[in-house]
């Protein structure tokens, strides 16, 4: 932390996540879900973090913005740094609410994640009524010009009604003027189009990047899905089974995939692109039990290339440049199979 | 809302309808002859009552009789005390219950509201467990033992502190209906208590409540503006039930607390096969809950958005 | 970084044994019963509801005494009393007024539990004397008890009181009478404590002794023993409490059983044949609910009519089952019309499953779980009402015990004897406590929604 604590460092990170650990207890025993995680977010930036179901990626998001209800929720190691201030666990500087404020959510489900007892417009001025001390009427006028900002036809009206009287795409760029509303410097979309039908999907991710050019927010966005990954994210981590496997800029870990993992991915992927179409491929089995998490490598179970050191012990982090780095047993020099020869053979470059 | 509440009206004299047709046939039913009932009855009292009430005709229209006094809010006279209508019965000694029931019901919704509330707040911590503590033992233990215990207790307490602050019995002043209302909302005010917690928690871990925890809202703010509100709704819907449990459970209330009540009344009329006055109070009773239930459901309209929109 | 051999960039040849699924595999009735027993409160519920059918069904085999037997000697016994009894001689009638010498009231012999006798002087000022009884002291208030004798001259100063005498203390009072008959207040007391006797006789009939041989007058006999005491009438609690159950479960079991089975085929037709039969059947469900429950109950109850000798068990049976049906029927209902719209219904369809075979595989083990909670949820309520019905004197039929009956009769002797009343408000409170803790850990247990929250 600062010296100067009442301002933000402005030099370091905008967000920076060092080593989070995430644990639930459950009837079943003890769930390991977030295991390590480590990203940084930069102003204006937009960070994809990609898995599938159950990677922790949720999990790692909401623990920063203290969602996770504990018990049975426990964050047992790791910080979060805004600015240099740690939020892990207290959610404030200077005694100041950072959410809501510096960092807005939306969330996966627009029908459930709105109030249905509350109008439109008075859920969106909450936040400016509790962070900027507006007055009811003045928020609410605020909260119908974010609704045009968002592209909300007939504002005025809308922002009177109630979240059934929203169709789903509709909610969802009700819950994005709201988490913009106190222009925060990071918004975190967890899975923002996964509900959505596909001609919302793009109107909605269209939309986010408007608002990022006009604040110049960074944006954390959590996905399944490498079509979204490719259309708006800078930077890619890949997340497989409570770890980050890959990361990277979008065009490293799109062209220069370093982990077997993000390989099997986009194999899986369907392409519009003709130097990259190929026949889909599923990766077989399915991610491991973090009741009892692997001794090793997470993916060894279902990896082509595994070998025997994978199953015992984990493999560290291996920069192939600058900050692109892949965590797999391949880039070790005794490793018999160069990864060049597998990992980068859909590389244009 | 207008055609919901007159729709909902239809549907409500429909089922009063039903339920005097109900009560009609389950008299019929009764053994003997409601006039020769070992009461001294003179043979003109007997020929017009008879002529009144179509006795010597057969069942049917006997039935038509009932109905046609009934839509004219006529239901009779007392076969017990004569010259007394069972509508004067019920002007007398409803507004006793009716008071009694309100009282009753005012305790248990803002008891069961206030402490499922509290219970959910402090969910596993000794608030929590002391409050469920006690609203498992109103809920298993009966009302009538409740109601003995804290007359009882009245009792011990008058005397004491040597003058009567609680009456133990009958009726009058607020200070009369005081503790027989607690002890009639008590079983209800439990199991609102346990609705009200078991709603709170569901919506303290719903998605909403986590989006305003997203935007930075206050602890207090959250509970006031998005839990509150939501959580209520259940209850309210459980309310109108509740109420017909409230003044039907009135009797054994009335019984222990000796207060003029209606139900107490009609238990001596059962016990007196008074059957014009067990009819009318059916049906007065039935009448009653079904429209109470209509209020409740257009009260909960104005409090949920959905229902107040599609309605 | 660590030196590794050689091998272990060996590849692995087969994934065998690298994919285990830790979680064991449960069918949902299996995971219901774990999760029941890791709920202490239902399964300490579960062994109360078990030890109430024991008591109800094995107790009277143990416990074998006639619930219907009045023990006169032991009338309204709380549990744990002296039960000595010293033989005396049989009564004989007594007319003398010779006594004990002395002033005042007093007693002309020494009282017991079969006679009491006293004589006084006559008061100052009186025409004649009144005999009171109570059970506390005269007081301030001069609350002299219940009168038992009047004298209207000053001849007869002796009494005989043989009304109703338990042992322990009474309060007799004796007040001055003035010429037109009205009490004054000269009164004198005499506190009594009576010592239970009984004759030879009555212990031979009673069977409290076998033969009258080696007892002699003085001796002291033990009367039956009565464990949770006797009730107004002397008879056994624990025997009524015995028989109360068979009653208050047959009607709280039973009932519940059956609306609870017609509404789960009421319900289920309806939800299957759907369309206006289903609206015309959940309407006249509507309409049985609109009806006023315990004032049906009632009316009910006197249109059935009870006969003499009859307890009016079945009637109750009855219009439980005729009212009650309806909250069952809608909940199945709408449980069918919910698993009809599910994809493994039409999934199982398509791989040619007939509609008998619909029912059986999917249909009842997936409403199973919610009506095994309601039944759990209805038994306290059948018992509440019949509780309830019976003590305000419209539910079963005197001499037929239950719970509600018993307490309605103790109730009335709460502030002198309060264990006539404690006992079976215990048991209803338990059995209702134990019900509703056993259908809370039933229906956390059976919710499919808990079943994968983390």
């Amino acid at each position: 932390m600062s010296a100067d604590g009442n301002k933000l460092n402005a030099d370091a990170p905008l967000l920076e996540v060092e080593n989070l650990h995430v644990e639930f207890d459950t009837y079943g025993g003890t769930v390991e879900a977030v295991r390590g995680v480590d990203f940084t977010v930069e102003q204006g930036q937009t960070l994809a973090i990609v898995g599938e179901s159950g990677c922790g990626k949720s999990v790692t998001v909401q623990s920063i913005m203290g969602l996770i209800p504990m018990p049975p929720g426990r964050i047992t190691a790791g910080s979060a740094r805004l600015r240099g201030h740690e939020v892990l666990g207290r959610n404030r500087i200077d005694g100041k609410e950072i959410r809501g404020r510096e960092i807005g959510m939306i969330f996966q489900d627009p029908m459930t994640s709105l109030n249905p007892t509350m109008s439109i417009g008075a859920q969106i001025a909450e936040p400016l009524q509790v962070h900027r001390g507006y007055s009811a009427t003045d928020a609410f006028a605020e909260a119908v010009h974010l609704l045009e900002m968002s592209k909300i036809p007939e504002a005025a009206k809308r922002a009177r009604q109630y979240p059934f009287e929203f169709s789903g795409g509709m909610l969802q760029r009700a819950m994005i003027a709201m988490a913009i509303s106190c222009k925060p410097s990071i918004l975190i979309a967890d899975e923002p189009t996964t509900a959505l039908d596909v001609t919302i999907q793009a109107q909605i991710l269209d939309l986010m990047q408007d608002l990022q050019k006009e604040t110049g927010m960074a944006i954390i966005l959590i996905t399944h899905d490498l079509g979204v990954v490719a259309r708006m994210a800078d930077e890619v981590a890949v997340m497989y089974a409570g770890r980050v496997v890959e990361h990277g800029s979008a065009d490293d870990v799109f062209y220069r995939s370093a982990h077997p993992y993000t390989v099997g991915l986009k194999e899986a992927m369907p392409t519009n692109d003709p130097a990259l179409q190929h026949e889909l491929k599923p990766i077989e089995g399915s991610p491991p039990d973090l009741f009892a998490p692997p001794r090793g490598c997470g993916y060894c179970a279902r990896c082509p290339h595994a070998m025997q050191v994978c199953d015992v012990q984990p493999p560290s982090d291996h920069f192939l440049h600058d900050h692109h780095f892949s965590r797999c047993w391949l880039h070790h020099e005794q490793a018999p199979i160069k990864p060049e020869t597998i990992y980068f053979k859909d590389a244009k470059a | 809302m207008l055609s919901y509440i007159l729709k909902r009206l239809a549907q409500g004299i429909l089922t009063v309808w039903f339920i005097a047709t109900a009560t009609f046939f389950a008299m019929h039913n009764v053994p003997g002859d409601p006039l020769t009932n070992d009461r001294a009855m003179t043979d003109i009292t007997r020929a017009n009552l008879e002529a009144k009430y179509g006795l010597d005709q057969p069942i049917t229209t006997q039935y038509l009789i009932f109905l046609r006094n009934l839509s004219r809010g006529d239901f009779g006279i007392s076969f017990v005390q004569e010259n007394r209508e069972v509508n004067d019965i019920i002007r007398e000694h409803f507004p006793v219950s009716a008071i009694l029931g309100v009282l009753a019901v005012i305790f248990a919704a803002t008891g069961g509201v206030l402490f499922g509330a509290l219970t959910a707040l402090y969910r596993n911590r000794f608030p929590d467990y002391l409050i469920m503590f006690l609203v498992i033992m109103g809920i298993s233990v009966p009302s009538f033992v409740v109601a003995a215990l804290s007359q009882l207790s009245l009792v011990t307490f008058n005397n004491l502190i040597g003058f009567t602050v609680l009456p133990v019995a009958g009726w009058g002043t607020i200070l009369h209906m005081l503790v027989p209302a607690l002890v009639l909302g008590l079983s209800t005010m439990a199991y609102l208590t346990r609705l009200m917690r078991s709603s709170m928690l569901e919506v303290t871990s719903s998605d909403y409540v986590r989006t305003a925890k997203s935007k930075g809202v206050p602890a207090t703010r959250i509970f006031t503006r998005h839990q509150l509100r939501n959580a209520i709704l259940p209850v309210v819907t459980v309310l109108g039930p509740a109420i017909a449990a409230i003044t039907t459970g009135g009797f054994v209330v009335e019984l222990v607390f000796a207060i003029p009540g209606l139900g107490r009344y009609f238990v001596e009329a059962v016990q007196q096969l008074d059957y014009t006055v067990i009819m009318g109070t059916t049906v007065f009773y039935g009448a009653f809950l079904v429209f109470m239930v209509i209020i409740v459901d257009v009260v909960y309209g104005l409090i949920d958005p959905r229902v107040r929109m599609e309605t | 970084m660590s030196e590794l051999s050689a091998s272990s960039f060996a590849p692995i040849e087969a994934h065998q044994q690298t994919q285990v699924i830790s979680r064991p595999s449960l069918s949902y009735w299996q995971d219901a019963w774990i999760r029941l027993k890791a709920n202490k409160r239902a399964l300490v519920s579960l062994y109360i509801v078990i030890g109430l059918l024991l008591f109800t069904i094995a107790g009277p085999l143990v416990w074998q005494v006639d619930p219907a037997i009045q023990d006169i000697e032991q009338i309204s016994q709380p549990p744990g009393t002296d039960r000595g009894a010293t033989i005396v001689p049989d009564y004989e009638p007594w007319f003398s007024t010779q006594g004990l010498p002395g002033s005042g009231l007093r007693l002309a012999e020494p009282a017991n539990s079969q006679t009491v006798r006293m004589q006084w002087d006559a008061l100052p000022g009186a025409n004649g004397h009144r005999v009171y009884r109570n059970l506390f002291p005269v007081g301030s208030e001069l609350a002299y008890g219940i009168p038992l004798a009047e004298f209207l001259n000053n001849d007869t100063l002796y009494f005989e009181d043989r009304l109703d005498l338990q042992p322990g203390r009474f309060y007799y009072s004796v007040v001055a009478l003035d010429a037109r008959g009205q009490i004054t207040d000269q009164y004198q007391s005499l506190t009594v404590d009576l010592e239970r006797v009984t004759t030879l006789q009555e212990a031979l009939e009673r069977g409290l002794i076998d033969t009258a041989d080696n007892i002699q007058i003085g001796d002291e006999i033990e009367l039956a023993w009565h464990p949770l005491g006797t009730d107004y009438l002397g008879r056994d609690l624990l025997a009524r409490l015995m028989a109360g159950a068979r009653v208050s479960l047959f009607i709280g079991i039973g009932a519940p059983f059956l609306f609870v089975l017609f509404g789960v085929v009421y319900g289920s037709a309806a939800g299957f044949m759907g369309g206006r039969a289903d609206q015309l059947m959940m309407r006249f469900a509507d309409f049985v609910v609109a009806l006023p429950f315990l004032l049906f109950m009632i009316l009910f109850k006197i249109a059935f009519g009870i006969g003499p000798g009859e307890s009016g068990v079945f009637p109750m049976l009855v219009a439980m089952v005729v009212l009650l049906w309806p909250a069952t029927a809608r909940l199945v209902r709408g449980q069918i019309l919910q698993i009809r719209e599910q994809g493994y219904i039409s999934a199982s369809q398509l791989l040619g499953a007939n509609t008998s075979y619909l029912i059986m595989r999917h249909m009842i083990p997936n409403t199973l779980g919610v009506v095994l909670v309601t039944v759990t949820f209805a038994i306290p309520s059948a018992i509440f009402t019949e509780a309830f019905l019976s003590f305000i004197g419209m539910g079963v039929a005197p001499p037929t015990p239950s719970w509600g009956s018993m307490s309605n009769e103790g109730i009335k002797t709460m502030l002198t004897t309060p264990h006539e009343l404690f006992f079976p408000a215990l048991f209803i409170s338990f059995t209702v406590l134990a019900f509703n803790l056993l259908g809370d850990g039933l229906r956390d247990a059976l919710d499919a929604r808990m079943r994968n929250v983390e």
